[in-house]
C-alpha cells in the first residue's frame, strides 16, 4: 500500500497531543518555554493552545508570583485539571484504591479501603463501583472523565484485558474491566493492566525514572511482579504478559511458587518467605507491607533473625537483578513496593550479589533506585495508562466523550 | 571516564604535630554522583573533610576544583566555591525559625531591611524541592522539628547557595528508620540535580543504597576509590578493617 506523508492534519494531531503531554507531564509552562522545548514556532504553539482552550484541555493566564524578567509577561499554559480527570483503579491483596486524577497528574480525590485477605471476591465489584460513582459523583458538573484503568497484580491479556492469572488474588470475574464498565455506565471502557507494568510506566513518567528509557521497575507485594521499560516503552511480548520477573527461576528446586513451579524469584523473596525466614506468622489482620516493614525496622534495631531473614532475601534478589543486568542492560533498576523496604534493609546483600553475578559491561553503569512514587505507583501508572487515548489525539476524543451528553 | 571531578585533591598530607593524620590522600567527588566516604574511626575522614572545607590548612598537596587548582585558606572561601558541609550535629538554632537558620550569617537585604518574603519564598522552594513530606511553615523555629526534618533544613541550608559540592557528615546517625529513608531520599536526589555529594556513613546498607562510588581510608591513608556496582559488602569491609582486600588497597 501506497502512503503519502503524513497530512497536514496528522501533523496538526500530533502537535496537539504533544504540548498536551508536555504541560500534563511536566506542569504549567509559558508559551516561550514550549516554543523552546517543543521545537515548535511561537505562533503555531499559539495556534495549538487556542485549539485546546477551546477544547477545554488547558486554559491560559498570567504567571502567578512576581515576574523576574522585564517586558511583558509570557502566558502560562495549564492543564484543566478538575475538568478534565480519569479514574484509576489499584486492585491489591491488601487494598483497594480508587482514585480521580485530573489532567496534569494532580490527584484529586481518593478512596482506600483494606481488603480481607480471603474475602469474597464477589463484593469487590460492588466496592470498587461504590468508589468509583461517590468520586464521579463529587467531580465538578462540567468535567469529563476521559479513561479509566485498573490495575491488577496478575497476568493480563492485552488484546481483551482478560484476566489470565492472579496467584494471589481471586477476583472472580476474568472480564473485570468490562463488568466495571458496564457497571459504571459512563460510556468509556476500563482498560485492566499488570500492576508492576503499571508501576514501570508511572516511575518512567512521573518517577525515579524520568529521562531514562531503559529501565526495570521491580514491584513487591505479596508476590514479586515486574515491568520493563525498553525504548521508553513497555516491553509485553506477543500478548501482553511479558516482564514477569517475580517468575523468572533462579534457585532451581527451591521454595515451592504460588505458580506452581519452584524456586521463582517470587518464591524466594515474596514477603511470605521473608515472613518465614524471619520466623514471624503471617497474620490476617496486619497488611503484608507493614508486616515487611516490621521486619526491616527489626532488622535496623538489630534482630539477629530479621537481619539473617533479610540477608537471604537480599541475596536471591540481588542474583535476580543480575540476570536482569546481564540480559537487558538497564540504565536503571527500581524498586518499589515492599520491595522498597527490602532494598534499603539490604542494600548492601543485593549489591553485592549483583557485582559478583553479573557482567562487568552492563553492570557499571546500572544505578539501583527506590521508586519515588512510593505506594502510588501502581495507581499513578494506572492513570497515566487511563490518559494516554486523550494525549494522543486530544481535540478528536474529547469532541467524542462530550458529544453524547449521555452523562445522568 | 572524560567527566571532570568537581572536587579533585592528590597527595593530601595533613600532620598535626608529630602525628601524621592524612598520609598522600587522593580523593575525587563528581558531579551527579554520591560518593561515599567510609573508614573506621580515627581514619582521617573528618580531618580529610575539613580539610576540603577549609577548616584546616593541609601540609602539602594538590586541590582542584572543577579542573582548577584552587587554594582554600577559609570556610568563607570555601563556601564562595559553591562547597557546603553538613556537619553531624547540623549547627542549627533551635531558637530560630527555618528560614532564619537558613539565611544566618547571609541574610539577603532589600535597602536597609531584610528582605523577608524573599528569604521565605527561597527558603520554601528549596525545601519543597527537597523534602519527601512537607514540612508545614517554614516560621517554625528548629525546636519543634523532628530530627528526620531537622537534618533536611541543615542540608536545605547547603543547597540553597547554588553549591556544588554537598558534604554530609553521618546524616543517618541518631535517626529513626523512617527517617533515615527519608534523609537517603533527600541525597540521592541532590546528586540526581547534579550536585557532588559526598556522604561520609558507617551503615554499609545507607552506603550501598544510594552510592555510586566508594572511598575507603584506612590509618590516613586512602586505600581504594571505587565504583559502587564493582565492589562486594564483604570487600569493603575488609578494606575499612585490613586496607586491603584481594586487589583493591594496600599493597602488603
Amino acid at each position: 500500500m501506497m502512503k503519502g506523508g503524513p497530512s497536514q492534519e496528522d501533523i496538526r494531531r500530533h502537535n496537539l497531543g504533544t504540548l498536551l503531554r508536555f504541560v500534563h507531564l511536566r506542569g504549567p509552562a509559558s508559551r516561550a518555554t514550549l516554543a523552546e522545548s517543543l521545537g515548535l514556532n511561537r505562533s503555531t504553539i499559539m495556534a495549538l493552545t487556542a485549539d485546546l482552550t477551546a477544547a477545554g484541555l488547558v486554559r491560559e493566564e498570567l504567571p502567578r508570583g512576581p515576574g523576574r524578567r522585564a517586558g511583558r509577561p509570557s502566558l502560562v499554559v495549564r492543564p484543566e485539571s478538575t475538568r478534565v480527570y480519569v479514574l484509576a483503579f489499584e486492585v491489591g491483596v491488601d487494598r483497594l484504591v480508587v482514585a480521580r486524577v485530573g489532567l496534569g497528574g494532580v490527584v484529586l480525590d481518593r478512596r482506600e479501603g483494606v481488603r480481607a485477605r480471603g474475602s469474597d471476591p464477589a463484593e469487590l465489584l460492588g466496592v470498587l463501583v461504590a468508589g468509583a460513582r461517590a468520586l464521579v459523583r463529587k467531580a465538578e458538573r462540567d468535567a469529563v472523565c476521559v479513561g479509566a484503568t485498573l490495575g491488577f497484580p496478575g497476568t493480563v491479556r492485552r488484546s481483551d484485558d482478560t484476566i489470565m492469572f492472579g496467584p494471589n488474588l481471586d477476583v472472580g470475574e476474568l472480564r473485570l474491566g468490562d463488568a466495571l464498565s458496564r457497571r459504571l455506565g459512563l460510556g468509556i471502557p476500563v482498560s485492566v493492566c499488570n500492576d508492576a507494568n503499571l508501576g514501570a510506566l508511572a516511575e518512567h513518567e512521573r518517577g525515579a525514572g524520568v529521562g531514562c528509557d531503559n529501565l526495570i521497575y521491580l514491584h513487591g507485594d505479596v508476590g514479586v511482579g515486574g515491568g520493563i521499560i525498553a525504548h521508553g516503552r513497555l516491553l509485553g511480548g506477543d500478548e501482553g504478559f511479558g516482564g514477569e520477573i517475580g517468575h523468572m527461576i533462579i534457585n532451581p528446586g527451591g521454595r515451592l511458587c504460588a505458580c506452581g513451579s519452584k524456586g521463582c524469584l517470587e518464591a524466594e523473596v515474596g514477603e511470605r518467605t521473608l515472613l518465614a525466614h524471619a520466623g514471624r506468622e503471617e497474620s490476617p489482620d496486619q497488611p503484608g507491607r507493614d508486616a515487611v516493614r516490621a521486619v526491616v525496622a527489626a532488622a535496623d534495631a538489630g534482630d539477629i533473625a530479621a537481619r539473617e531473614a533479610l540477608q537471604r532475601v537480599g541475596s536471591w534478589l540481588g542474583l535476580g537483578v543480575a540476570n536482569l543486568v546481564n540480559v537487558f542492560n538497564p540504565g536503571l533498576v527500581v524498586f518499589g513496593g515492599t520491595l522498597r523496604d527490602i532494598y534499603l534493609g539490604a542494600a548492601a546483600q543485593i549489591r553485592s550479589v549483583m557485582a559478583t553475578g553479573a557482567l562487568a559491561a552492563p553492570r557499571e553503569r546500572v544505578k539501583l533506585r527506590t521508586a519515588a512514587l512510593g505506594d502510588d505507583t501502581t495507581l499513578v501508572g494506572a492513570a497515566e495508562f487511563a490518559f494516554a487515548e486523550v494525549l494522543a489525539d486530544p481535540v478528536q476524543v474529547l469532541t467524542r466523550l462530550r458529544a453524547p451528553e449521555a452523562v445522568p | 571516564m572524560s567527566v571532570t571531578p568537581a572536587l579533585d585533591l592528590r597527595g593530601i598530607e595533613k600532620s598535626f604535630g608529630s602525628v601524621t593524620v592524612l598520609h598522600d590522600v587522593a580523593f575525587s567527588a563528581y558531579p551527579g554522583e554520591v560518593t561515599a566516604l567510609v573508614g573506621d574511626n580515627g581514619a582521617g575522614k573528618t580531618t580529610l573533610v575539613k580539610c576540603i572545607g577549609g577548616i584546616h590548612a593541609f601540609d602539602a598537596g594538590e586541590y582542584r576544583f572543577e579542573g582548577r587548582p584552587v587554594r582554600i585558606g577559609s570556610p568563607r572561601e570555601a563556601t564562595r566555591l559553591g562547597i557546603e558541609i553538613v556537619h553531624q550535629d547540623l549547627a542549627l538554632c533551635e531558637n530560630l525559625d527555618i528560614v532564619q537558620n537558613l539565611f544566618l550569617g547571609r541574610e539577603r537585604r532589600r535597602g536597609l531591611t531584610l528582605d523577608e518574603t524573599a528569604m521565605e519564598e527561597m527558603a520554601r522552594s528549596t525545601l519543597s524541592g527537597l523534602a519527601v513530606r512537607t514540612m508545614g511553615s517554614v516560621r517554625q523555629r528548629i525546636a519543634t522539628l523532628s530530627g528526620g526534618q531537622r537534618q533536611t533544613v541543615a542540608i536545605a541550608r547547603a543547597v540553597l547557595w547554588d553549591s556544588k559540592v554537598v558534604i554530609l557528615d553521618e546524616p543517618a546517625a541518631a535517626l529513626g528508620i523512617a527517617q533515615t529513608q527519608q534523609v537517603l531520599e533527600v541525597v540521592r536526589r541532590l546528586a540526581d540535580k547534579g550536585l557532588a555529594v559526598v556522604l561520609i556513613s558507617h551503615n554499609m546498607n545507607d552506603v550501598f543504597a544510594v552510592s555510586d562510588r566508594i572511598a575507603a581510608m584506612y590509618l590516613g591513608r586512602m586505600v581504594a576509590q571505587v565504583r559502587t556496582s564493582d565492589v562486594t559488602h564483604r570487600q569493603v569491609v575488609e578494606l575499612i578493617t585490613s586496607g586491603a582486600s584481594g586487589e583493591l588497597g594496600l599493597r602488603r
